[in-house]
């Protein structure tokens, strides 16, 4: 089935983002069970999961043009949003290779990559782009490869280089954050980056994935998936403009949280790159509001159990407080209290439009 | 709230020569090595160590050889950092370097050693002095020196911002965040607690 892109869309303002009901029923929905507390929840990144947002390695659905244009838009307001550490250069064109042989292989139809020795030719047809450049070369693209590859990509991006047994976020393409800076974070190491989340250090979380993903092999990417909610369906929740979209959190009432509140979805994949030895970790964001969420019984239920029996620490870091019980007592009689299927696959084949 | 539990808040530890260390260059933000900068039975004379006077008719020093036991006195903490560039610039593998004093000068001392190609493992630091913090507003990038208080005023675009305890080395910054973003106005009393 061709998707059908929906160009005009906007993330701001108007907020006209809408899910198809197939954009519904393939959104990975969070949460594998009724309660939800910090794992290293890291399985194999192969093609073919739950839901159809599994299918490719990196994921294109019908926001793809618009998502591409509210990238653009936030770089322009904003150039810091992409950053890579000078030392970065040849991890930057491993993630150019990565990402266009990747979406090439997945989407023949969109994007072809041809190559001629370290002559390469890209097309993004849905973009419009043909772009002909030596591999390699960097004063042959318009900008540096990771900004290139990652302006016609969902999801943010972030590069990690790896030296004295640890993780250095030296580089990202980051404009669809859940509330970090990489203007702040740029040089953390893996510990430091993650400093403000509360609970997962004291319970070795942080150390056991660090060891886990020093030893990630090239061709076996894994993913995670993270979950936060965002009041209207914003992309740019960042710290930088925390004063513009802050008021949002203050505008939901119980008359209008099923649109308002939205789950914000990451699903995060982790690439070892071939030449520099470090790590292109994909945040591939996804939003889906309360009321859609309500369309599909069993993730209705089970939302209204995580969040009605979520640890406060939890809730507070992820800034849900001050609506938490609006959506829960929206979801209340939604829950017929019948028990849920494990993991996250819907159990349904289609949503009446 | 002053300890809000994070891990990318610094903690220091008083300091001793790295065995494992061809020269050891310790720089202090005052015109006398701290006591409590050293650990217990740690001399000044094992190491070259570079004061600050913060007096302007102080002799030059000799700053660009390795001088073990020797002391270099400069005129300001800019003075000092001015050498420090081009000394690291020169240096070769085996250096220490070593640095005592408040937060943020340490800091930038990182930011210098990570510029000339030192790693962290070459690198230790005691913090001695005000606790004051440096302060990077997130949303207009003004950088606050000697605060103090976990909510001001940020001087750049006047928000009212909360002091995280989330710190950047790069920056040599704690990060400031909005605290009434979500309700104008809505700022909760600022406690004493960086002094």
């Amino acid at each position: 089935m061709t998707v059908q892109f929906k160009p005009a869309e906007t993330f701001r303002d108007t907020f006209t983002y809408k899910k198809s009901p197939e954009d519904l029923l393939r959104f990975p929905f969070p949460f594998p069970e009724d309660s939800y507390m910090y794992s290293v929840n890291i399985e194999p990144h192969v093609r073919g999961g739950p839901t159809a947002a599994f299918q490719a390695q990196f994921d294109v659905d019908e926001h793809y043009i618009a998502e591409c244009k509210e990238r653009a838009r936030i770089l322009a307001e904003d150039p810091k949003r992409c950053q890579v550490l000078p030392h970065m250069m040849t991890a930057e064109w491993d993630s150019l290779e990565m990402i266009m042989e990747n979406l090439a292989a997945d989407y023949p139809e969109h994007f072809t990559l041809s190559k001629d020795g370290d002559a390469w030719t890209w097309v993004n047809r849905p973009l419009g782009i043909q772009q002909s450049f030596i591999f390699g070369k960097a004063e042959t693209l318009p900008c540096g490869p990771f900004e290139y590859i990652t302006r016609q990509a969902q999801g943010d991006f972030t590069l990690q280089d790896q030296r004295e047994d640890n993780l250095f976020v030296d580089g990202g393409m980051v404009t669809s954050q859940a509330d970090w800076s990489l203007e702040f974070d740029i040089g953390m190491s893996f510990q430091e980056w993650h400093g403000p989340v509360p609970l997962a250090h004291e319970k070795g979380v942080f150390d056991r994935a660090l060891k886990y993903l020093l030893r990630l092999q090239y061709g076996q990417p894994v993913r995670r998936l993270n979950w936060t909610m965002t009041v209207n369906p914003r992309l740019d929740t960042s710290p930088e403009n925390y004063p513009v979209w802050g008021p949002d959190k203050a505008s939901v009432t119980p008359e209008n949280v099923a649109e308002k509140v939205h789950l914000r979805v990451e699903l995060q994949t982790l690439y070892r790159l071939p030449r520099s030895n470090a790590i292109l970790f994909g945040i591939r964001c996804y939003l889906t509001s309360v009321a859609d969420i309500a369309k599909v019984p069993k993730w209705r239920r089970r939302l209204h159990r995580v969040l009605r029996d979520l640890h406060p620490d939890i809730a507070a870091y992820k800034g849900i407080p001050r609506y938490q019980q609006m959506v829960v007592d929206y979801l209340a009689p939604l829950d017929d209290g019948s028990a849920t299927s494990p993991g996250i696959a819907p159990d349904m084949e289609k949503i009446e439009a | 709230m002053s300890d809000q539990g994070m891990k990318s808040r610094p903690t220091y530890a008083p300091l001793a020569p790295d065995p494992s260390g061809r020269h050891h260059l310790l720089v202090v933000e005052a015109a006398e090595v701290p006591a409590e900068a050293l650990a217990e039975g740690v001399v000044p004379s094992a190491f070259e160590v570079w004061t600050v006077a913060r007096r302007s008719a102080v002799p030059s020093a000799p700053a660009m050889e390795e001088a073990p036991g020797s002391v270099a006195i400069f005129r300001s903490v800019t003075h000092l950092f001015s050498a420090l560039e081009e000394r690291l610039a020169r240096e070769t593998m085996g250096l220490r370097l070593y640095a005592a004093g408040a937060e943020p000068f340490l800091w930038d001392v990182w930011g210098r050693a990570e510029k000339a190609g030192l790693s962290r493992q070459e690198t230790a630091f005691a913090e001695v002095g005000p606790k004051a913090r440096r302060i990077y507003c997130v949303h207009c990038r003004t950088v606050t020196e000697g605060v103090t208080t976990s909510i001001f005023t940020c001087p750049g675009c006047g928000a009212s911002l909360f002091v995280r305890d989330h710190f950047s080395r790069r920056l040599a910054a704690f990060m400031g965040v909005q605290v009434d973003a979500e309700v104008p106005g809505e700022v909760p009393e600022a406690e004493e607690l960086y002094a």
